[in-house]
């Protein structure tokens, strides 16, 4: 299969321009692969000098479920912070459902694949998906938006 | 069943409103369930609905149920 054009990567440096979270809570490291306004895929490294390790939970860690969420909704942030001028942009969350399948230990390697099922006027919804190992451990809807941009589309009060 | 029944219905559905409710009352933002996210959704129900896409001043503008009806005729929805 031949890949758009359009499909590119982000190392971490690259990554903080179309991110605006930052340690501790930036929760992605590298995306593999976005195409702007479609889909965003990457990763987050769990060492065991994540700040949430020692109290989540002492003896026995493992990644808390908030912030698979959150790793989701940032890679699908990419997914729209990359779509012309929208770089820089604060997003924020309208609603998620999710669902936790399995732990998320020290050492793993939380894979992420989100896409993009609709963007309008300031507000995308879209699907996440986590793997470790290539198994499903997490997986959400989520309904984001760039307030900047939602904002203007309100009747004013 | 006629267009003005069918956004009836969508307001009815989006803001979970019984029959006794008057949705002449219905304004922007005067019951919880027509916040911000509410109004996009709105929006979204009724151009689906009727196939078409509003304009920002209108999205804008559409403040009430009346507002909603007199607009839609814009976009030939009578």
């Amino acid at each position: 299969m031949e890949l758009s054009e359009s499909i590119k990567t982000l190392n971490f440096v690259e990554l903080l321009e179309f991110q605006p979270n930052r340690y501790p809570f930036l929760m992605i490291d590298f995306v593999t692969e976005y195409e702007p306004g479609v889909f965003a895929n990457g990763f987050k490294n769990l060492t065991n000098n994540e700040w949430f390790f020692p109290v989540h939970f002492q003896g026995a860690p493992n990644m808390p479920g908030a912030l698979q969420l959150e790793a989701m909704a940032q890679m699908l942030t990419v997914a729209i912070t990359t779509l012309p001028g929208n770089k820089g942009k604060v997003t924020h969350a309208l609603s998620h459902k999710v669902r936790f399948r399995k732990e998320v230990f020290p050492g793993d390697c939380l894979r992420i694949e989100t896409k993009v099922i609709s963007w309008k006027r300031g507000v995308c919804k879209g699907v996440g998906k986590g793997f470790v190992k290539d198994e499903l451990v997490c997986d959400a809807e989520m309904l984001i938006t760039i307030p900047d941009i939602f904002e203007k589309y309100l009747p004013k009060k | 069943m006629s267009n003005i029944g069918k956004i009836e219905n969508i307001f009815r559905q989006e803001f979970n409103l019984d029959e006794k409710f008057d949705l002449k009352t219905l304004t922007y933002q005067s019951i919880p369930e027509w916040d911000s996210v509410g109004h996009m959704s709105l929006v979204a129900s009724l151009e689906d609905e009727f196939n078409i896409e509003m304009e920002m001043d209108d999205i804008i503008d559409l403040s009430s149920y009346e507002v909603a009806v007199k607009t839609l005729v814009k976009y030939g929805v009578e």
